[in-house]
């Protein structure tokens, strides 16, 4: 868990970085930057993101049922 | 449901959607700029949704049909899926109208439907968690669910027509065929939504596989 | 006996009761004109849309209270006793006719009522008429099933105000929209749209629960 947040942690970070190597005047807001293409770009991980996070709620019922049958066994 | 190869294939579709997404060439358009390259991961995904909902009514007037538990898990796993495909549609929805209209909800009218679509089947899980005994709940909430298929329906695919909307093909507005989809794009767009589709129904399988497993080891 | 004589027999029944304690009338009769009294002692004079909102919403929870009161309030025995009598397709086509007698009743009284109190007369009065009709008929088919639903699902007014609001909106926004056409003193031929896709809610809805209850109704 503490490996994790540390991760996490250093990830922000690298993100305060990339946030600051922005030029200032792209077109007021950087999700309209270049021609809008982030929005695609956000769309793509929202799904992606939100599929992930249903397969961890999958995997956490597999994990309950793999519990109890090995408790069984 | 055991066969890879529609598996594989909806993988294929989708990856070759999302990496055509971001490269081929689209039109040149006012307000959209590249971000009309949504098309390809924001409509598949209602898409997905409304084949989900409808393979849900079909387990469930099978389910009235033949009384067997196994369809009514179906019905339900289905539904599920669907409500995270509805969701996602909902969510990249109001990221793109955020860029493109201003404002996240603006109250379009497909935009207000679909939320009112995904609130029957929030409906339908409240109802299924309100009954105890379990062959009436099968039963109650197949009957809810074939219930509300026809207006879901009304919702989604007739109502928006009656008035102006923001997106394409409502009221005032040219439809897609007019002006931005062309061959092109739906080289694109037509595997991207084939592809979803597979990717929805491999995952409802999967938590019918899942579901069914768990019931087997309670009975 | 045959499905006609059941159907009238029992609605011979329900008028019966209702006659006898004049219950669900008085009690719905109360609620609109004190609903419509409150809003005028707040408002005094408001202009037509508000107006025509409010009486949509008064509209919409009498007759949530009015229906589900049809199948909520069946006891156990005497649905046993209708069970043996009469077949599941006369009892929902009986309890639908008796619903919409009432609502039509319930919706003539607070109208007139209402444009009384607030002296205001919509510029087409028949139109508005029709509008109110139609209302009223598509609340009592849908409220109808969904109370034999929720009644059958065991708790009562709770669930059925979950399950029958996503399905009543789409009709409610038909309804606003042709009554504020009534309002506007828009050309009639505008509106037909609307009515036509009214009456098709309503026969969809019919006909799906004239399939689906005799499945509800054998336990």
């Amino acid at each position: 868990m503490k490996k994790l947040t540390t991760t996490l942690f250093l990830f922000m970070m690298t993100l305060q970085i990339f946030a600051q190597d922005q030029n200032p005047e792209a077109a007021s807001g950087s999700l309209y930057a270049s021609d809008k293409i982030y929005v695609v770009v956000v769309c793509a991980a929202v799904i992606l993101i939100g599929l992930i996070l249903f397969l961890f709620s999958i995997d956490r019922r597999l994990k309950k049922l793999e519990k109890y049958s090995s408790t069984k066994n | 449901m055991y066969k890879s190869w529609w598996k594989i294939l909806g993988s294929i579709f989708v990856l070759y959607a999302t990496v055509a997404g971001f490269l081929a060439t689209v039109p040149e358009l006012p307000i959209l700029r590249e971000s009309i390259r949504n098309l390809y991961f924001h409509v598949p995904m209602w898409f997905s949704m409304i084949v989900l909902f409808s393979i849900s009514v079909y387990h469930s007037i099978k389910f009235l049909l033949s009384n067997n538990a196994e369809d009514d898990l179906k019905a339900v796993e289905s539904i599920n899926t669907g409500i995270v495909f509805g969701i996602l549609g909902i969510i990249t929805g109001a990221i793109w109208a955020k860029f493109t209209w201003g404002q996240a909800w603006s109250f379009d009218v497909k935009q207000n439907y679909a939320a009112i679509a995904l609130l029957l089947y929030f409906a339908y899980l409240v109802l299924r968690n309100a009954i105890d005994e379990e062959q009436r709940r099968a039963k109650i909430s197949a009957i809810y669910n074939i219930f509300a298929f026809p207006m879901m329906v009304v919702l989604l695919f007739v109502l928006p027509r009656l008035s102006d909307s923001l997106h394409p093909g409502n009221g005032g507005n040219p439809g897609f065929n007019s002006y931005d989809l062309d061959s092109r794009m739906r080289m694109v767009f037509y595997p991207a939504c084939a592809g979803w589709i597979l990717i929805g129904y491999w995952i409802y399988t999967l938590l019918f596989r899942l579901r069914r497993l768990n019931k087997n080891r309670l009975s | 006996m045959d499905l006609l004589s059941q159907v009238k027999f029992l609605i011979k029944k329900e008028l019966l009761l209702e006659w006898r304690s004049k219950y669900a009338l008085n009690g719905v009769l109360l609620y609109v004109v004190s609903t419509i009294f409150v809003c005028f002692l707040s408002l005094i004079s408001v202009n037509p849309v508000t107006w025509n909102a409010l009486f949509w919403i008064i509209m919409l929870f009498a007759s949530i209270n009015a229906v589900s009161k049809s199948f909520l309030q069946e006891s156990k025995g005497r649905q046993l006793y209708i069970y043996t009598i009469a077949s599941p397709f006369a009892l929902i086509i009986s309890k639908t006719i008796y619903n919409i007698l009432l609502m039509l009743l319930l919706t003539i009284i607070a109208l007139g009522f209402y444009m009384l109190v607030f002296d205001y007369v919509p510029t087409d009065l028949p139109l508005y008429l029709v509008a109110t009709l139609l209302g009223s008929l598509s609340f009592s088919t849908i409220f109808t099933m969904v109370s034999a639903i929720s009644s059958k699902a065991g708790n009562g007014g709770m669930l059925m105000a979950i399950l029958s609001f996503p399905v009543i909106i789409p009709v409610l926004i038909v309804l606003i929209k042709l009554t504020k056409n009534a309002i506007d003193g828009l050309d009639r031929s505008v509106s037909l749209d609307e009515i036509s896709i009214l009456l098709i809610i309503n026969v969809l809805v019919g006909a799906v629960s004239l399939l689906l209850f005799p499945y509800l109704w054998r336990d």
